[in-house]
């Protein structure tokens, strides 16, 4: 089996279920996977690509991939089945049950700049401290690893992303802050992100970058998106302000 | 035709919507729009709109304009009445304003907000494809914030024919409004406070007994409720499978059970995924009468099937295509 093929059945009988009467879900699993990502990526791609008549858009999450649809166009379709939500499904499992090579486009690679500790990672001490290591450990730690986002959700281009090293490992806060800026990149358990717009959270805060995470103004407002595969380089403050200014 | 609003008093919550945005959630852009999405369809055509036009959407009344302009207006929602010379003006029907006219917003004891359409639609520029407002992310709507006292909002200029014909008849007899109005009553239930759901897909997560109560309690509006979601009182809900669900996709309507089983029905400005199970959703035909709860109002839900909900979903479909066609019929030969 070529590694293409393998995202699609028989390794994965998908569950479709309603979400609303304009949308529906396919779970693919119900455990998070690099795998399972692929398989949904590659499955979301597919279908981008080749829209049944009435698809609005999709959301891809862990381990499901929902689809939304304007009712009125899918049953004016030709589709086969009786109800709207009869005809999306068939068009789903259809989908499903293609072994297509060459679906997976390339996942995009990501690095981003992050001036770490200061007052911009007031928190980096107590992830220090909690792990004992010493704030120049977590730094190296931090970006000697690939992550790869899961999904997009939360927050307009706040991504989820795995691949922490586990000795990074820090609870969140007991209490949140009240603000914490855009750009900051935080750890909270086993996960480490970013956060795009300014809003309260509990995370520790290791530092900040530079890049606009969420731009309204750009045609993808969201830097990240689901499968991309990203990494952190630790940056001094004159590098930090250039690339702010830009 | 040019038509310009100055808001005189901002009041509670008020912003510019429309009917959402809805490409962007795979970025975690919520949807937005207009909370009572048949208020801010019935408001639109009443001006002889297409129903995808921005609107404004206030919360409760304490509000107030000036007509800068003369005015072509429809209003519709149980938020608030429009007043004008001490005359309570009728909602779902076309309204013309002389310019300096000052508009009022008394209270409608019955719910939380209105829209209000101007023909044209009300001109912001678009964000991702939507003129909706979205607060939490600052974007959106008039320049990404709720409206304030002092701004000024104009119509797309270019009237459709069938709203500018609607605006002749009136000039031209002289009239504030025509005899005819959209029956808004008869497409909502009289039973405002029952609320048709669809069991979801971690239905079985609960035991029996929660379900029961799900089904038959009365819950009430929880103060902590807004353009997000509202949290609701009553029985909290036991789960049978303790496991956590892996974040996924939600959208308005969904109505999630937190960690203490109490239930929260999303609306309008909610997150796009979510990682608390779900019991079920309310059908997108009874989601206005959501919109129109104020905290403290009591529900209740009662099932009806998938397939149901879709047969409601396009029955009203239709019968908002039979409201456009009829005023068509009215003023232009067709």
């Amino acid at each position: 089996m070529t590694e293409q093929s393998a995202y699609f059945t028989p390794d994965y009988p998908v569950n479709i279920y309603g979400l609303s009467e304009q949308s529906v879900t396919v779970e693919f699993g119900t455990v998070i996977s690099e795998k399972l990502l692929h398989a949904i990526t590659g499955f979301n791609q597919f279908l981008l690509k080749n829209p049944f008549p009435g698809l609005i858009t999709t959301v891809p999450a862990y381990c499901t991939l929902t689809v939304f649809f304007d009712p009125l166009q899918v049953l004016a379709g030709e589709l086969p089945g009786e109800t709207v939500f009869d005809k999306v499904s068939y068009y789903l499992n259809k989908i499903n049950q293609l072994k297509k090579d060459g679906l997976i486009e390339k996942n995009n690679e990501i690095v981003i700049p992050v001036y770490y500790g200061g007052d911009f990672g007031i928190d980096i001490s107590t992830v220090a401290k909690t792990n004992q290591l010493s704030e120049s450990e977590v730094i190296e730690k931090h970006t000697s690893t690939q992550y790869t986002v899961y999904m997009i959700g939360f927050v307009p281009g706040f991504a989820y992303m795995g691949g922490m090293d586990a000795s990074l490992q820090t609870p969140r806060k007991q209490v949140p802050d009240a603000k914490i800026p855009a750009g900051s990149v935080g750890i909270a358990g086993m996960q480490t992100g970013i956060y795009p717009i300014e809003t309260p959270g509990g995370w520790q805060i290791i530092g900040r970058t530079p890049l606009k995470m969420f731009d309204v103004n750009r045609n993808q407002p969201s830097l990240l998106k689901g499968g991309d595969l990203v990494s952190f380089r630790s940056i001094d403050i004159d590098e930090f302000n250039a690339l702010a200014e830009q | 035709m040019s038509m310009r609003i100055s808001i005189v008093k901002a009041g509670l919550l008020t912003s510019v919507q429309d009917m959402g945005r809805y490409r962007y959630l795979s970025q975690a852009v919520p949807v937005s729009g207009a909370m009572d999405q048949l208020a801010h369809r019935l408001a639109n055509k009443a001006v002889g709109n297409e129903d995808d036009r921005a609107t404004i959407e206030f919360t409760y009344a304490d509000a107030s304009f000036k007509a800068e302009t003369d005015l072509l207006l429809a209003y519709s929602g149980d938020g608030a009445f429009l007043v004008y010379n001490d005359q309570v003006m009728p909602a779902e029907k076309p309204l013309f304003f002389r310019s300096g006219s000052v508009i009022k917003l008394i209270n409608n004891p019955v719910g939380v907000r209105i829209c209000l359409a101007v023909a044209g639609g009300w001109e912001v520029p678009e964000v991702m494809e939507s003129k909706s407002t979205f607060l939490a992310g600052a974007f959106g709507g008039y320049e990404g914030r709720m409206l304030q006292k002092g701004d000024v909002l104009s119509n797309n200029v270019g009237l459709g024919k069938l709203s500018q014909e609607i605006l002749n008849q009136l000039i031209n007899r002289g009239l504030s409004y025509p005899n005819w109005r959209i029956s808004r009553e008869s497409l909502i239930p009289e039973n405002r406070h029952s609320i048709r759901v669809v069991l979801a897909n971690e239905i079985n997560w609960f035991d029996a007994t929660s379900i029961i109560a799900f089904l038959t309690n009365t819950y009430s509006i929880d103060r902590r409720s807004n353009r997000m979601g509202y949290h609701l009182n009553g029985k909290a809900l036991v789960r049978k499978v303790k496991k956590e669900l892996i974040s996924t996709a939600v959208t308005p309507g969904i109505i999630q059970v937190t960690g203490s089983g109490d239930l929260v029905i999303l609306m309008a400005d909610c997150q796009t995924t979510g990682g608390y199970p779900r019991i079920a959703h309310v059908a997108a035909v009874d989601l206005p009468l959501c919109a129109q709860l104020k905290p403290g109002d009591e529900i209740r839900f009662s099932e009806i099937s998938r397939d149901e909900a879709a047969e409601l979903y396009l029955e009203r479909e239709h019968d908002l295509s039979l409201i456009t066609t009829a005023i068509s019929l009215k003023y232009l030969n067709i």
